[in-house]
C-alpha cells in the first residue's frame, strides 16, 4: 500500500497536477438569460479547446501558521487563507498560465519538504541565503524588505540593535530566515521562535527585550500594540525571491518571466500596496538582478556546531531532571489521595490525573506558556517547560506508586504494627522499600521518555537539543549527518540512566526478588 | 497473664466473635482449636491489636485495651501492641531484610537499642535454633521451616509478654522439631504466654498446657489438655475430637 503511494508519487508530473473540473468552478451559481447563456457555453468552448481542458496546476508551499501578513487562515473566512504572500503565488500562477494550489507547510522544515516534492516552489517571504543556495534555485526578487527592532514602550534601555549586543540582550526572532542568520554571524544572543506571534507575546510579557523582525511582519504583528515600540530605523536590505528546486531550471525560467509581467502590469504594486507594504525602493527591482542582491548565511562550522549541541543538551538535562524531580514529589500526594483521601479529594485527584493523562503535553506547554499570562502568571519558557512536563509525569508517577503500594500485601502492614511501629515508621521501614522495588521499573521507563519528551519544549521556544537540531540542520541542510550527532547525544543521556537503573534493580533484586510468604491468612 | 472480658466483634452484621471471656495465667501455653471460619485467627488478631472490637476489653500484662480505644491510633494502642507478638500463617517476613534485618528492625527502630547489642541478642537466638549461618541471607533464600524459625525469633526479639501463633503446623513441620519446641516451652518457663491456634489437635495435645474449643464465634470450652480431650463437657466438643481421630 505505502510502496504503491510512493510509487505513483515518484511517477507524477510532479509540478503539474491535472485538476479535474476547471470549468465547472467558474460557471457556478448564477444563471444568465438563455441568449447569453448560450453566448457563455460557446465562449467557454473555445476557452476550453485553447486551454486543452484544464490548467495545470502550480503547488506551492508557505507556513500559515502565524504566517501573518504573508499567508495565513483569513480571520473573516478561516477555510480559506489570505495574505500578500498568498495573492502573489496567484497572480504568479495566472501569468503561467497555471492555478495556483497552496500546499501548507512548516516554516522551518520548507526547503526539506520543497525536497520531498511536497510543492514545486516555495513562496513564503522566502530570503536568498548562502546556505539555501547549495539547496535551492531562487528567482529574480519580488519584493525588498527590511528589518526592524521592536522593544517594549516603557524599556528605555535599547534604542537600536547594537545596544542590544552591548548590554548582553537576547534578541528574539524567527528561527531559520535572514534576520536569525543576522544576528547569528555578528554574534548576537538570539531567541528563535516558529513564529512572529510567539516572539511579540514574549516581548510584550517581558520574557525577552527586543524583537527582530521582517518589516511586514512587525507591522502586522507589532505596530497596532500599544505596548511596543519601533526602535530606530528599518535596515538591512533582504529580498523575497521564489524558491525552486535545483532541478528545475525550467521552471525557474518561466517564473523569473512572470515576475518580471507581474511587476511590468503594476500586479505586484498593486498586491503590496493592499497590505500597506509598498514603497519607493520596490522600484529598484525592475532594474536590479538577482546576482546583485545580497546574500547572508553561514556555513556549518562543525566544532562550533558541537558546542552548540552541547549546550542544547544541558538544556534538555536541566529540564529532565528538574520535570522529573517534580513528577517524582507531585506523584506522592496524588496516589495518596487518590486511593486514601476522601470522596472529594479522590475525585479531585483522578481529575487531575486523567486530565494531564489524557491531553498531549505539547498542549499543554501551549496552555501554560501562552494561556497563563492572560491571569497574570507569566513564567520563562524553561521553566514553563520544567513545570509542565513535571506537572504532566507526576499523573504517572502516581498511577506507578499506586499499583507499587497496592502490590505490597496489608500483613506486611499487620507485622509491622505487631512489632510496635508507629504507622509512618511502618511505611518508611517496611512498606516504602518494597514498593520501590516495583516502582523502580516503571520509573525508569518513564525517565527516559521524559528525556525524549522534552523536545516538545521547542513549541515554546526553548532553545534545548531537539530544537537544535531542527535550527542547525536547517541552517546547512544536513539532516542526516547532525540528526546522527543528535541520537549520538540523546543515547548519551539516556543510556547511563537506563544502565544505572539496570544496576540499581539487580542490586534490589538482589535483596530477594519476590514475597515469597505472600497470601493472605484465612 | 490475658484476661478477655465480653469481647464482641463484628462485621458487616456478621458476628465473628460473640461475648468471649478467656483468663490464663502467666507460663502457660494455650491450644485453640476448632472447625475453621470460627473466629480463631480473629480472636488472635484482636489480641493483638491489630483489629478493632465492638464490646468488651482485653488486657495482656499490665496493659488493657478497651473496645472504644481499638480502634483509634493512639498510644494506648500502641502500647497494648508491643505487648504481644504474632507469627502468622504465611509468615510475612520482610522481603527486603535479610535474616538479621528481619530479627533486629524493630528492636532498633522501635525500642532504639543499639544495633551492634540488637544483633548479638539475634545471633544468640539464631544460635539456639541452629541457623545462625542463614543470617545474611534473604528470606526467600531459605526453607518453609527456616524462615517460620525466623518469623518466631523476629517476634520474641521485642520481649513480648505473649506470643501468638496462627497455624504454625500447616505446611512442613518444623513446630515438631526439638529446638522450637524447646525455645517455645523456655519461654513460657520465664512467666510469658504463648497462645497457638492450630487445627491439629494431635500438635496440641503434647504441646499445649491448656486448650479452648471454639464453636461458631464463641468459646464452648476451656480446660487442661488431657482433661479436654478425655472428658469434653459439650457435646460439641465431643462431635469435634471425634472426626478429628482423637476420642
Amino acid at each position: 500500500m505505502v510502496r504503491g503511494q510512493l510509487f505513483g508519487c515518484k511517477n507524477a508530473v510532479y509540478f503539474f497536477i491535472i485538476s479535474n473540473s476547471p470549468i465547472e468552478d467558474s460557471v457556478n451559481s448564477k444563471s444568465p438569460p438563455p441568449t447569453k447563456k448560450l453566448l457563455l457555453i460557446c465562449s467557454l468552448l473555445v476557452i476550453n479547446s485553447l486551454s486543452a481542458v484544464a490548467r495545470p496546476v502550480l503547488r506551492w508551499g508557505g507556513d500559515p501558521s502565524g504566517g501573518a501578513p504573508y499567508v495565513f487562515a483569513d480571520p473573516a473566512n478561516p477555510q480559506s487563507y489570505t495574505g500578500f504572500d498568498y495573492e502573489f503565488a496567484e497572480a504568479l500562477a495566472q501569468q503561467m498560465g497555471m492555478e495556483a494550489k497552496f500546499v501548507p507547510t512548516d516554516w522551518e522544515s520548507i526547503v526539506a519538504s520543497l525536497q520531498r516534492k511536497e510543492f514545486e516552489v516555495i513562496i513564503d517571504g522566502f530570503e536568498p541565503t548562502e546556505d539555501r543556495a547549495r539547496e535551492v534555485l531562487f528567482s529574480k526578487p519580488y519584493y525588498l524588505f527590511r528589518l526592524q527592532v521592536t522593544t517594549r514602550r516603557s524599556d528605555p534601555r535599547i534604542k537600536s540593535l547594537e545596544d542590544c549586543k552591548k548590554l548582553g540582550i537576547p534578541v528574539g526572532t524567527l528561527v531559520n530566515c535572514a534576520a536569525s542568520r543576522l544576528l547569528e554571524s555578528e554574534g548576537y544572543k538570539s531567541v528563535g521562535y516558529q513564529d512572529p506571534v510567539g516572539a511579540y507575546q514574549d516581548l510584550e510579557l517581558g520574557r525577552v527585550d527586543a524583537v527582530l523582525m521582517d518589516v511586514a511582519g512587525e507591522m502586522f504583528y507589532a505596530r497596532q500594540n500599544p505596548k511596543l515600540k519601533p526602535v530606530g530605523e528599518a535596515f538591512h536590505t533582504g529580498a523575497y525571491v521564489v524558491g525552486i528546486r535545483k532541478a528545475d531550471k525550467e521552471l525557474l525560467a518561466k517564473v523569473n518571466t512572470a515576475i518580471d509581467s507581474l511587476a511590468d502590469h503594476g500586479t505586484t504594486e498593486k498586491i503590496f500596496r493592499k497590505w500597506q507594504l509598498w514603497n519607493d525602493e520596490q522600484l529598484s527591482l525592475r532594474t536590479s538582478k538577482p546576482a546583485e542582491i545580497k546574500v547572508t548565511g553561514t556555513t556549518l562550522n562543525w566544532s562550533e556546531g558541537l558546542i552548540k549541541l552541547s549546550k542544547a543538551a544541558l538544556v534538555t538535562i536541566l529540564i529532565a531532571f528538574g520535570a522529573m524531580a517534580i513528577a517524582v514529589v507531585l506523584g506522592v500526594p496524588l496516589a495518596l489521595g487518590q486511593s486514601n483521601g476522601g470522596k472529594i479529594i479522590s475525585a479531585l485527584c483522578t481529575v487531575y490525573i486523567e486530565f494531564f493523562r489524557g491531553t498531549p503535553v505539547l498542549v499543554q506547554l501551549l496552555f501554560l506558556y501562552f494561556g497563563l499570562p492572560v491571569i497574570g502568571l507569566t513564567l520563562p519558557g524553561w521553566l514553563t517547560a520544567v513545570i509542565g512536563l513535571g506537572l504532566n509525569y507526576a499523573a504517572y508517577e502516581s498511577q506507578i506508586y499506586r499499583t507499587a503500594f497496592q502490590s505490597v500485601p496489608a500483613r506486611q502492614w499487620h507485622v509491622a504494627y505487631s512489632l510496635g511501629m508507629r504507622p509512618v515508621q511502618a511505611f518508611r521501614r517496611i512498606i516504602f522499600p518494597q514498593a520501590f522495588r516495583v516502582a523502580l521499573p516503571p520509573m525508569t521507563n518513564d525517565f527516559v521518555a521524559l528525556f525524549k519528551d522534552t523536545s516538545t519544549a521547542f513549541a515554546i521556544a526553548v532553545w534545548e537539543l531537539a530544537t537544535a537540531y531542527r535550527e542547525l540542520a536547517n541552517a546547512t541542510q544536513s539532516y542526516l549527518g547532525i540528526g546522527l550527532v543528535v541520537c549520538c547525544y540523546y543515547l548519551a543521556m539516556s543510556l547511563p540512566l537506563a544502565h544505572y537503573a539496570h544496576r540499581l534493580e539487580r542490586k534490589l533484586q538482589r535483596k530477594s526478588t519476590g514475597i515469597i510468604s505472600s497470601g493472605a491468612d484465612k | 497473664m490475658i484476661t478477655i472480658k465480653g469481647l464482641t466483634k463484628t462485621i458487616e452484621s456478621t458476628t465473628l466473635l460473640n461475648n468471649v471471656n478467656l483468663e490464663l495465667a502467666p507460663g502457660r501455653i494455650l491450644g485453640v482449636i476448632g472447625p475453621s471460619g470460627n473466629g480463631k485467627t480473629t480472636l488472635l488478631m484482636c489480641l493483638c491489636g491489630l483489629l478493632p472490637f465492638e464490646k468488651g476489653s482485653i488486657t495482656v500484662g499490665d496493659r488493657t485495651l478497651r473496645a472504644e480505644q481499638s480502634e483509634a491510633r493512639s498510644e494506648t494502642l500502641w502500647m497494648f501492641r508491643k505487648k504481644s507478638g504474632i507469627v502468622f500463617q504465611h509468615l510475612h517476613l520482610f522481603p527486603h531484610l535479610t535474616v538479621l534485618g528481619n530479627i533486629t528492625e524493630a528492636p532498633v527502630q522501635v525500642n532504639g537499642t543499639p544495633k551492634a547489642e540488637a544483633e548479638r541478642e539475634a545471633r544468640a537466638l539464631l544460635e539456639k535454633l541452629g541457623i545462625d549461618q542463614h543470617r545474611n541471607k534473604f528470606p526467600e533464600e531459605l526453607s518453609g521451616g527456616e524462615q517460620q524459625r525466623v518469623a518466631i525469633l523476629r517476634a520474641l526479639a521485642m520481649n513480648p509478654e505473649v506470643l501468638l501463633l496462627d497455624e504454625p503446623t500447616s505446611a512442613l513441620d518444623p513446630m515438631r522439631s526439638d529446638d522450637v519446641r524447646h525455645l517455645l516451652k523456655e519461654f513460657a518457663a520465664t512467666g510469658h504466654t504463648v497462645v497457638i491456634v492450630s487445627h491439629s489437635v494431635r500438635f496440641l495435645s503434647g504441646f499445649a498446657d491448656q486448650l479452648a474449643f471454639m464453636g461458631r464465634s464463641e468459646i464452648i470450652e476451656m480446660n487442661d489438655t488431657k482433661e479436654l480431650l478425655e472428658n469434653p463437657s459439650d457435646p460439641r466438643t465431643r462431635e469435634f475430637l471425634h472426626r478429628s481421630g482423637l476420642n
